[in-house]
């Protein structure tokens, strides 16, 4: 019966408790979108920089990654060959040949680094290929070269003219080459489009003077969730003189930021949390001041303290569960379409690419997020109707009863 | 039998700073089965005798004792469960609960007892036939006269078989025809249940009808 009354108490004044269950609504969905789209945000600078360049796993010469010299080839490519077509965890990988060097035009020059690639396996592993805005991807010919959009624009060249690649040779000469712009991509990562060139490995080898040799292999497996025990894997098959990295050893300072990111949308919750709080305090204290009288008239029935309480929890409760109920079907009617269409955010396109993140955010919804909101929503409406309760239980009878 | 006994009883309120002494040392032993009025102008201080005696209200000075028990000495929670299990209250404006429906109210201080749904259910119909509104059972108080609803508000008065039933102008609102009903219904309580009845009242016809009469002035017993 405690729970009828309650529920009855929420609609004798319908507008004030359908303007409560609004603001938890709005506050649930808010949640459901934001998280959403974070998620998706944070999605997609993982996808991105992991299908641009830096794959699930990478092998290097042990201290590469630490020390991109060109003496630091992969020892025995034909050995790592030999292990990863054997593991039928990968999907697919592409040896390449990585250095820095300078590329310049007749107009200008740029520090770059030098992809030196197998056109047809780097397409298995990397978005390179799908990124080419003007011409064409790479083929085997020795003089072609693909080049980025803001390379493009700095060097003031396009498809078809000519520019000078220079690098550092195995012995510390300068070794340079000629290579003529057969393509322009234009990646989600302004900063990868700005610094990063493809051309044939064979061209890399012969400009560096390295024979058959390469400096990475980035693999992608076939189940990215199981990353780590791959890594583990190739580790122990590969040996001491090899590194094995994950994207996770790769992108520390992404990982890092994604962290931060995820903390962040935990302190905006709060603060929406914090804000339907005061909401609710405000419409249970008017609940609990309209009806003094009535909680008189209870006291003098000798119902005790603590039951009046509970009543006033469980009304705000039950506000708590419908908005949550009402939130959830509004925020996944919502969502669920932009899954799909994604959300067009290209008034950002500058800041957004300068992370590495596209300007359509498709939003990602997460299981747990939902769950813990929809937990969220109730706790939060208990909470505020704390505060309330307690004013209730500390009028005295007689001043409650006679309270007009 | 004693049931109620007060002892040098004073109330003084605060009003605006000036006090105000509505009940002046008050010395009263009330039996088992009385029906008792206190009477007496507006102001004189009956509904606050009345409510210090039902444990709603903290005398300023002086002893309550129900049942031998000192009423003072009593915490919120104790004081809650002696108004459940032995007191009954009716006000001059009925205060049922708006959003339940008669049943439901003389249902709810039951269910404050833990007694099962079905039960209540039953015990509650039962007694609304005794007192003639079993046909308002699902009506909600805004949907019944002020006639039924004092009727409803005896009925919770008493469902719970208290051995006190305190009420405080009970007929102020109701017209004496209706009124007259209304005290023979609780005159009939008393008389069958050995309820003990205390009004306060200035209504003749409550007077009329009260073995003990107590005339109350300027907060002491005349």
């Amino acid at each position: 019966m405690l729970i009828k009354l309650a529920w009855r108490n929420i609609w004798r004044n319908r507008r004030r408790s359908l303007i409560v269950l609004t603001s938890v609504v709005v506050g649930l969905v808010a949640i459901i979108i934001s998280d959403g789209l974070s998620n998706g945000m944070i999605g997609q600078m993982l996808f991105n920089q992991i299908n641009l360049n830096i794959s699930h796993i990478q092998i290097h010469k042990k201290g590469f990654n630490g020390n991109k010299l060109v003496k630091n080839y992969i020892p025995d490519y034909n050995k790592v060959d030999e292990v990863l077509k054997r593991d039928p965890s990968i999907k697919a990988y592409s040896k390449r040949v990585f250095v820095t060097g300078i590329l310049s035009s007749a107009n200008n020059s740029s520090g770059v680094m030098i992809y030196g690639i197998d056109p047809a396996e780097e397409a298995k592993v990397s978005i390179i290929k799908n990124s080419i805005i003007e011409g064409t991807y790479l083929t085997n010919n020795k003089r072609d070269i693909i080049i980025g959009k803001k390379l493009a624009e700095k060097l003031e060249v396009g498809v078809g003219d000519k520019v000078v690649a220079m690098a550092n040779t195995l012995k510390g000469d300068i070794g340079s080459d000629v290579f003529r712009i057969v393509g322009i991509f234009r990646t989600a990562s302004s900063e990868f489009d700005k610094t990063s060139i493809y051309i044939v490995a064979a061209a890399a080898q012969n400009m560096l003077n390295i024979g058959n040799k390469y400096y990475e292999y980035a693999i992608i497996t076939n189940n990215y969730e199981d990353v780590d025990k791959i890594q583990k894997s190739l580790e122990n098959k590969l040996g001491k003189d090899y590194e094995v990295l994950s994207y996770r050893d790769l992108l520390p300072m992404l990982i890092y930021q994604i962290e931060i990111y995820k903390e962040t949308m935990w302190i905006l919750n709060l603060i929406i949390g914090l804000a339907l709080i005061f909401g609710i305090i405000n419409s249970m204290l008017m609940s609990v001041f309209e009806r003094v009288r009535e909680f008189g008239i209870l006291m003098s029935i000798g119902m005790k303290n603590s039951k009046i309480y509970l009543m006033i929890v469980i009304e705000a409760f039950i506000i708590g569960i419908i908005g949550t109920i009402a939130g959830l079907v509004i925020g996944l009617l919502l969502e669920i379409p932009l899954t799909h269409t994604g959300i067009d955010l290209s008034i950002f396109s500058t800041g957004l690419e300068a992370f590495g993140i596209g300007t359509i955010i498709y939003p990602i919804i997460s299981a747990g997020n939902i769950i813990l909101s929809s937990l969220f929503m109730p706790f939060i409406a208990i909470l505020g109707a704390l505060y309330p309760a307690y004013k209730a239980i500390k009028l005295e009878p007689i001043y409650a009863i006679y309270f007009v | 039998m004693e049931i109620l006994r007060t002892e040098k009883l004073e109330k003084t309120y605060q009003d605006n700073g000036v006090p105000v002494h509505a009940i002046k040392g008050i010395d009263l032993t009330i039996d088992k089965g009385e029906f008792l009025v206190i009477a007496g102008p507006s102001g004189s201080g009956k509904t606050t005798l009345l409510n210090l005696l039902g444990a709603l209200d903290k005398p300023t000075e002086g002893k309550v004792f129900f049942e031998d028990e000192d009423l003072t000495k009593k915490d919120k929670n104790q004081l809650s469960w002696i108004r459940l299990h032995k007191l009954g209250f009716i006000f001059q404006a009925y205060n049922l609960i708006p959003v339940l429906s008669a049943l439901e109210n003389i249902e709810f201080s039951m269910m404050l007892l833990g007694i099962p749904e079905k039960e209540r259910e039953n015990k509650a119909l039962v007694l609304m036939d005794e007192l003639g509104i079993k046909e308002l059972a699902q009506k909600r108080p805004n949907e019944m006269s002020g006639g039924q609803q004092q009727r409803v508000a005896v009925a919770r008065a008493i469902v719970n078989n208290p051995s006190v039933v305190l009420a405080d102008e009970p007929t102020a609102n109701l017209d004496s025809i209706t009124a007259g009903h209304l005290l023979d219904l609780m005159e009939q309580m008393n008389k069958n249940k050995n309820i003990t009845f205390i009004f306060s009242s200035h209504d003749k016809q409550v007077m009329d009808r009260a073995r003990r009469l107590l005339i109350l002035k300027d907060g002491m017993i005349e």
